[in-house]
Parts: structure tokens; C-alpha cells; sequence
């Protein structure tokens, strides 16, 4: 507990960097509380002194250029130390240290991707307490933002270019990742109709969870994501991760995309009417460019995000030995 | 000297237009076409008034049921795609149809040429032609969001807005066709303001209001031209393919933001600075005293206006500038403070001493001061660099804007139209029921905004159609708040027009203000005034102000009875609202009537 917050304005920090900017953000709302007093009192207080009365005449108004010149530039040197405070930190968030260990992350329409220094990517985020870690960010399609309000931290992923933010995580916990930067939302199907809450993705929606654990935990999570598991394991957890249970079913049962029963090896007709065996080439195609050949009846361009770049050969590989196990009958 | 009638380009054109010039504006001809075609500024005013006040609407009602929405989590009452139309359509129409052309539309069009002693704008044809401008904007800009479904917020932020690209394209051009009836209308009040002032009305002795809207318009001539350059890059990068906002060409999305930034940051002062134009009339007349520190408050505006240029990225800070614009644009962001608290601090020292009203009106400059100081003092938290980063993109965000644009321009709009609604139409509002509808928006604005702050910097992202648990009491109290504000903005709706049907005819200076628009009848006469006014004190100067100028009540109940606006049934009548200059003797109104309309310019003119 805040002794400096009474009002609850921040949430827990769980940064070292939070500790900067909670102390300046509740400098700020204590200079304001004063500022704004002192004004509406003093507004209030002559509203009703000198509220008009029969026969009363105002005073006509004086000159008094010292009390304009201060209230002019006396704020200046607040306003100097202001900045001051609030660059200072912002360099300190701007600069990681030369040991922070980068991770790698991704995101797209609606959704993340961490790859860790292994290799290995998951789409929760893992985050070891008392080291600084590098996020160096990348945006598939459209503008995103990185937003942790318990490490305050915010950096949007730009399409075209790398940024990156960094934080040293204080106290375990699990807390949200959250999209700032609108990137849109979609919650209807391809003719318009009107898909269930559930089903309704965007921008709100565009969150992971964080997992904030000790280094030994943290090591374990490492040593047991992806490994030695057989490929099909992985893929099923891939199927998962990358989001594909929302679209693909499979148990058979039609859902926005084709179910992945009996998917593989299977013959399918083309929008365009031609027919297609399910095949690796095929899985790989449409992983990557989804809109490259659509299925009969599903929409056109496909609803599904390129995973070009955030899936790579061993994960399609995994995908595709998941698939086979997924048998029609 | 006597009272001359200044020259002015067209004028007896315009009156031949409009009719008899010493009727009521409001009567100086009638039918439909007399309002379509109108060069008078008063009218094209209240076609503007009109306009911006459906835009309000309609855009008051999608913030109403985007409010709804987020009452509880999940699904109430719309899906996430219409909740993304919709806060694009709530952004884009209070932004560009009605915050930027409200006040300089309205009141700018009506109080500028009677503020300083004129007859007309500098170009009553240019005026007319502005607001039908604003008419094809608006509707193309309208058409566009509705029918190519642009979900993207009024920022319309690339890449994003590339698969509605040609619905952005039509959208912008919509707004860049707006912007010229902006850069008209601006054009229009330099001119004026510069060469048609009357006798005696120098720079130092122009009021307040309308400093500031000298302050906007030159905005407005200046910056909208970027908006042109916006719309003609993303022509180029659509039809042509030049890569320039669109990275899967090779283009920046970050450079479509400082564009975009680079107009629409100008455009917020654009909206405020009209708003404090207005509000140092209120004052000024809600206390009864000359402004205290008038060259600083004039300047300010000034200054405000070209800090204006030089503080976009800003709006930034996340985005993936280099440090040093970073920098570089936090400084300048802080120097925003200096002329705002000049302002605030000025507007509150104005009150010590004075003889404070407690109007409608003048409540609403209270309120302006309360809401307009919390607006800027939580932009120090934004403009300090590493608290933005938490803050930016966050409800804290929306709080913010919201307190500066609605809780500092609406206010001084609302305050305005209580203030100038019996010199509008010539009749009395309900004060009992004026005060009761500002407290209810007061309040209710309070309670939307307030907590928005508190879930914003707890970290509650902005345009989210859905939010986590810890966030639902803020909501519910917000959306609770739109509901009081709401029904404070339909009873302002309900008793501005029942005085506009069957309220109590207005004396023509009801409040005892002093600057120069209740120096003539209320409503005006076409020409504003019967004679052009000589100018001998500076606007507020109450204490020179003789008492028949500050006289509450109808001028045939003046002490004494030589009240200049009195109008004895035998005749003498017709004085205008030179009373600066001890009102000459004025010809008969039946006389004038009768005279020729180009000897009556020159007739005073001795």
C-alpha cells in the first residue's frame, strides 16, 4: 500500500521501472490537487463574497504586473522539473541493459507470439523475477501496442520495423498483456451474420496471459516447452497456441473453417471449383497464405491471418503429424 | 466626428438582398429562400447553429449507446463490429462536424461584425458559400463511414484503415472538403476583423472573443492545408502505388501519424481556443469587471495558437519516434501549460471584486473553469514522458480529451447560447430551469469522465468493446454519468426552444453587459446597428460604461427616459448603438425606410 494513494489510481507495480513512474505520477497528482484547489477555491470563494447584490458596483480592475508575472513564469520551473523527471525515466525504460535476455515477439490480428532465446514460442508469456529481459517486437499485419499496466510499460509494434521495451519483473505473480493500439475486431461470419460473444474477436481481445515466476520455475518452463515431445504432441499443443481451435474443429462438426477430421489426405473442392488433395504442400500453402486456395463455401479472401513468420517448418511439421492423427473415421 | 457608415464591398448589394435593414434581422424578409440564399451572418449563423447542433446530436447519440454498451461486460446491446463503426462515427462527427465548426460557425458568424461595429462579414458570399461547403463535406464525409463501414476511429491510422482504403480516401476527402469551408470561414474573419472594425474599435479595445476567433482562424487558414497533402499522398499510394504509409510497400505507418498529427493537433486548439474566446466574455459579464489582464489573455490565444503547430507527436510517444523527437516534442508540450494557466489564472482573478452573476451562463463559466483546469492539469501527466507511457492509449487518454474538448468547448458553447440566445432571437429563457439542466450536465459530466480517469490510469485501454472484471464498477458509474449529462443536454435542447416559441421578449441588454452586440436591439436589426457605432472605451470598461449602455430593462423604462434604443410611439426612434458616443440624433426608422438605400451609406458619412 501507497501511503501516496489513497485514491487507488495505479495498479499494483510489479516493476522497476513502476517505481519511477508512480512516484512522478503521484508528484503530479498532488501538484494538481494543489493547483486545482487553490483555483475553483479561490473561485468559489469570490463567486459567492462578491455575488452580485442590489446596488452593489464591482471594483474596477487594477493592474498588478508582479502577480501576473509570476503566475506566468513561476510555473515554468515546474514545468522544467517536470520534464526533466519524466525524460530521465523515459531513457532509463528506452535503454535496456546489456545483459537482458530478448524475447522474441510477435503479434497479429488477435493475438501473440513469444519466442524465447531456445527457439521454442508459446503465446504465453513467461517472464523470470529480478532480470531484465528485452522484448524485441514485431507486428505482422496491422499497428499493435504492448501494454502491461503492472510493469507500466506501453510500446506499440509498428508493421516494417523492430521496436522493443525491456522491464525487470519485481514480484511473481500473473498478470495481462493487453493490445493499446486499436487494430479492429470482427463478429460476424462470412455472409454477415452474427457470430456468438464467444466467437467475437479484436483489439479488446488481443491479450496473454503473463506469468511473472522464480528463475528456477522459469527454468522449468523452458526446459518443458516444446523439447523432446513427439511432433504430434506439439502439434496438438500448436493447435492451441496458434489459435487455430477457434476456426477448426475436430470432431467433424462445421465451425468457420474446415475441420481438421479426416482433413488430411482428403479431397476437396476449390471455390474456383477444382479439385485438391489435402497433402503437406497444401497444409503448408494455406498456413502461410491462407487465401491462396479456398475450400468451397468458406469465405473469400480467408478470415485467417497469415502465420508466415510465426509458425515455422518444425512447428508445420508437428501441425501436420497432429493432422494425421486426426482420422475420419 | 459623427457617426459615419463605413464603406463596406457589396453591402448595398446585401441589402437589397435581404430586405428592409431596420427590421429585426429575424423579419427583414421571409420565406424559405430568404434563409437558403441568405448573405446576412446572423442567418447563416443559425443555419450553422442548426447544422453543427444535429451533428451534436446524432453524435451525442452514438456516444449514448456506445456508453450502454460497455454497461456490462459481454455482449449488451450491439456486436464488436457496429461497436467499432460506431466510436469511429461518435469520433468523426463530434470532431470534424461539430466541435471544429461549432463555435466559429455559430457565434463567430453571428457576434465578430457586431462585436466590432460592423455591418456584415467581409464576404457575406464567401460566408454563404462556407457553410454550404460544410453541407457537401459533412454529407460525403457522412456517406462514406456508413457505406464503406469504416471501423477505424477517427484517426483513421494506417496500416489498419488500408482495407477500408478507398472508404478512407472518400472519408478524408470529405474531411478536406470541410477543411475548405474551414479555411473560408477563417479567411473571411481575418479579413473582417482586420479591415471593417468601426471608428474607434483598435486592436487593444477588440474583445476577447473575438481575439480568439482571430486566434482560430488564422489555425484554420494555416493547418488545414495538410490535410490536402494527407489526402493527396494516400491518392498517390492507392491509384499509383507509391509506398508511403503502407509498409507492405515499403511505405512508414508512423509517417501517416504525423500527418495526420500534424493537422489534427492544430484542430484542438481549433476547438478550444473558441471556447475560452467565449468564456472571457462570460466572465467578463458575470462579474461586471474589465478582464483582469486583458493584453495576456488576448496574447495567450495567440500563443496557444502557435504552440498549436509544434506539439503534435505528442500524441506519440509510444509510437516509435526517436528519443530525441521524443524529446523534443515533450518540451514543447509542457510550454502549452504556460498560456492555459495564464488563462485560468487571469478568468479567476477577474471574479475578485466583481459583482458575480449567477446566471445559467455564468455558471457555465465557472464550470468551464473547473473542468477546463482539471482537462489541463491532467495533461501534464500526459505530456511527462515516462507517465505517458503508462497513461497513453488508455481511458486516462479519453478522460483527458474529453475534459479539454467537451468539458472546455461545450461548456463555453453552452454558456454561449444561454448568454447570447435572447440578443439571438429577442426572447428570455428559463433561468430556474437553465440552472437546473447546467447542474445535471455538470455533474453528470463529472461522473463520465471521472471515472474514466480512475479505470484508465488502472490501466483500461481505450476502444475496447469488452474489459476485464476489475474494470466493470467504473464503467457502470461512467455509463450511469451519460445518462445525467444526457438528460441535463435535452433539457437545455427543451428550454432553449420553448423560449425560442413562447418565451418573454428580451430587453436588449438583459444581463448588463457592456460590449458593443447589447448596444443594439435584441434581435439585431439587419444591419446590426441603425447607425455605425463610434467606439470611446475599451469593451469591459463597466466603470466609463454610462448607465443607459449597462440598463437591464426595456429602454422605454430607462430613468429619465433618453435611453438611445427607446423608440417613442411619435417617432424620433431608431438610434443605434453608437452609445459610446452619446448617440447622435438619429433619423426617423420610417424616413430611412424610405430612403435610398445608396444614399443612406453616405448620409451619416459628414
Amino acid at each position: 500500500m501507497n501511503l501516496f494513494d489513497p485514491t487507488f489510481q495505479l495498479p499494483e507495480p510489479m516493476s522497476t521501472s513502476a517505481g519511477h513512474i508512480d512516484e512522478l505520477f503521484y508528484f503530479t497528482y498532488w501538484l494538481s490537487v494543489v493547483f486545482f484547489v487553490g483555483i475553483v477555491g479561490a473561485m468559489v470563494y469570490f463567486a459567492w463574497t462578491y455575488r452580485r447584490r442590489p446596488g452593489v458596483k464591482p471594483e474596477p480592475t487594477g493592474h498588478n504586473l508582479p502577480l501576473e508575472l509570476t503566475w506566468t513564469v513561476a510555473p515554468i520551473f515546474v514545468l522544467v522539473l517536470l520534464f526533466h523527471w519524466g525524460f530521465k525515466g523515459y531513457m532509463d525504460l528506452s535503454i535496456a541493459p546489456v545483459n537482458a535476455e530478448e524475447v522474441r515477439v510477435r503479434a497479429f490480428q488477435w493475438g501473440w507470439d513469444f519466442e524465447y532465446k531456445s527457439g521454442e514460442s508459446d503465446s504465453v508469456l513467461h517472464i523470470p523475477v529480478g532480470r531484465p529481459i528485452k522484448f524485441v517486437m514485431s507486428s505482422n499485419d496491422v499497428l499493435h501496442a504492448f501494454y502491461i499496466p503492472e510493469f507500466r510499460t506501453k510500446r506499440d509494434l509498428v508493421p516494417g520495423m523492430y521496436t522493443s521495451v525491456w522491464v525487470q519483473a519485481t514480484e511473481p505473480g500473473e498478470v495481462v498483456l493487453t493490445c493499446a493500439e486499436y487494430c479492429g475486431g470482427k463478429s460476424k461470419d462470412q455472409n454477415g451474420a452474427e457470430l456468438p460473444f464467444e466467437q467475437f474477436k479484436g483489439h479488446w481481445a488481443m491479450q496473454a496471459k503473463v506469468v511473472v515466476e522464480s528463475e528456477e520455475a522459469y527454468q522449468k518452463y523452458q526446459d518443458g516447452l516444446g523439447g523432446n515431445k513427439p511432433p504430434e504432441v506439439r502439434g496438438r499443443s500448436l493447435y492451441e497456441k496458434k489459435q487455430c481451435i477457434t476456426c477448426h474443429t475436430t470432431d467433424g462438426s462445421k465451425g468457420i473453417a474446415p475441420t481438421w477430421k479426416g482433413l488430411y489426405g482428403k479431397t476437396e473442392t476449390l471455390s474456383d471449383g477444382k479439385q485438391i488433395k489435402v497433402d503437406e504442400n497444401y497444409i503448408r500453402e494455406s498456413i502461410y497464405e491462407p487465401s491462396a486456395k479456398i475450400v468451397q463455401g468458406y469465405a473469400s479472401p480467408s478470415v485467417m491471418p497469415t502465420f508466415k513468420g510465426t509458425v515455422k517448418d518444425t512447428d508445420i511439421d508437428a501441425i501436420i503429424a497432429y493432422m494425421k492423427t486426426l482420422k475420419a473415421q | 466626428m459623427a457617426a459615419v457608415d463605413i464603406p463596406i464591398a457589396g453591402g448595398n448589394a446585401h441589402d437589397d438582398a435581404h430586405g428592409d435593414p431596420n427590421l429585426p434581422y429575424t423579419r427583414a424578409k421571409t420565406g424559405w429562400k430568404s434563409w437558403a440564399y441568405t448573405l446576412d451572418h446572423k442567418r447563416i449563423a443559425w443555419l450553422y447553429l442548426t447544422a453543427v447542433s444535429i451533428a451534436f446530436l446524432a453524435g451525442g447519440m452514438f456516444a449514448l449507446l456506445l456508453r450502454i454498451e460497455l454497461f456490462t461486460r459481454g455482449k449488451t446491446i450491439i456486436d464488436a463490429e457496429t461497436y467499432n463503426r460506431f466510436f469511429t462515427l461518435h469520433g468523426a462527427i463530434m470532431v470534424f462536424l461539430f466541435i471544429i465548426p461549432s463555435i466559429p460557425g455559430s457565434f463567430g458568424n453571428f457576434f465578430i461584425p457586431i462585436m466590432i461595429g460592423a455591418k456584415d462579414v467581409a464576404f457575406p458570399r464567401l460566408n454563404m458559400l462556407s457553410f454550404y461547403i460544410y453541407v457537401v463535406g459533412a454529407t460525403f464525409a457522412l456517406v462514406s463511414i456508413v457505406v464503406g463501414a469504416v471501423d477505424t476511429g477517427w484517426t483513421f491510422y494506417t496500416p489498419y484503415s488500408l482495407h477500408t482504403a478507398n472508404a478512407v480516401i472518400a472519408m478524408v476527402f470529405g474531411v478536406f472538403v470541410l477543411g475548405f469551408s474551414s479555411i473560408l470561414t477563417g479567411l473571411n474573419f481575418l479579413v473582417t476583423v482586420h479591415t471593417m472594425r468601426a471608428p474607434g474599435m483598435t486592436w487593444a479595445r477588440l474583445p476577447l472573443f473575438v481575439w480568439g476567433m482571430y486566434a482560430t482562424a488564422l489555425i484554420q487558414v494555416l493547418a488545414t492545408p495538410v490535410l490536402a497533402i494527407t489526402l493527396l499522398l494516400l491518392i498517390f499510394e492507392r491509384f499509383f502505388g507509391a509506398g508511403i504509409f503502407d509498409p507492405a510497400l515499403g511505405g512508414d505507418p508512423v509517417l501517416f501519424q504525423h500527418f495526420f498529427w500534424f493537422y489534427s493537433h492544430p484542430a484542438v486548439y481549433i476547438m478550444i481556443v473558441p471556447g475560452m474566446a467565449i468564456v472571457s466574455e462570460l466572465i467578463t459579464s458575470g462579474t461586471r469587471r474589465q478582464i483582469f489582464g486583458k493584453l495576456a489573455v488576448a496574447a495567450s490565444s495567440i500563443g496557444l495558437a502557435i504552440l498549436g503547430f509544434l506539439v503534435w507527436g505528442h500524441h506519440m510517444f509510444t509510437a516509435g519516434m526517436s528519443e530525441f523527437s521524443t524529446m523534443l516534442f515533450s518540451a514543447l508540450t509542457f510550454l502549452v501549460a504556460i498560456p492555459s494557466g495564464v488563462k485560468v489564472f487571469n478568468w479567476t482573478a477577474t471574479m475578485y471584486r466583481g459583482s458575480i452573476s449567477f446566471q445559467t451562463w455564468s455558471l457555465y463559466a465557472m464550470a468551464f473553469i473547473f473542468l477546463f483546469s482539471i482537462g489541463g492539469l491532467t495533461g501534464l501527466f500526459c505530456g511527462i514522458l515516462s507517465v505517458d507511457i503508462h497513461l497513453h492509449d488508455t481511458y486516462f487518454i479519453v478522460a483527458h480529451f474529453h475534459y479539454v474538448m467537451m468539458g472546455g468547448t461545450v461548456m463555453g458553447f453552452l454558456g454561449g447560447l444561454f448568454y447570447w440566445w435572447p440578443k439571438m432571437t429577442g426572447r428570455l429563457y428559463n433561468e430556474t430551469l437553465g440552472r437546473i439542466s447546467w447542474g445535471l450536465v455538470f455533474v453528470g459530466f463529472n461522473v463520465t469522465f471521472m471515472s474514466q480517469f480512475i479505470m484508465g490510469s488502472r490501466g483500461m485501454p481505450r476502444r475496447y468493446y469488452d474489459y476485464l472484471p476489475q474494470f466493470e464498477p467504473f464503467h457502470k458509474a461512467s455509463t450511469i454519468g451519460s445518462w445525467i449529462l444526457a438528460s441535463g443536454l435535452f433539457l437545455t435542447a427543451y428550454i432553449l426552444i420553448s423560449a425560442l416559441i413562447n418565451g418573454k421578449k428580451s430587453p436588449p441588454n438583459p444581463w448588463g453587459a457592456s460590449t458593443l452586440e447589447w448596444q443594439t436591439e435584441s434581435p439585431p436589426v439587419l444591419t446590426n446597428f441603425r447607425t455605425t457605432p463610434i467606439i470611446t472605451r475599451d469593451p469591459y470598461d463597466f466603470h466609463l460604461a454610462t448607465p443607459a449602455e449597462v440598463w437591464e430593462g426595456f429602454p422605454e423604462d430607462f430613468p429619465g427616459g433618453n435611453h438611445p434604443l427607446a423608440r417613442p410611439a411619435t417617432g424620433a426612434a431608431g438610434t443605434a448603438g453608437d452609445t459610446h458616443a452619446k448617440a447622435d440624433v438619429k433619423k426617423p426608422s420610417t424616413e430611412e425606410k424610405t430612403a435610398d438605400k445608396k444614399s443612406t451609406a453616405k448620409k451619416d458619412d459628414e
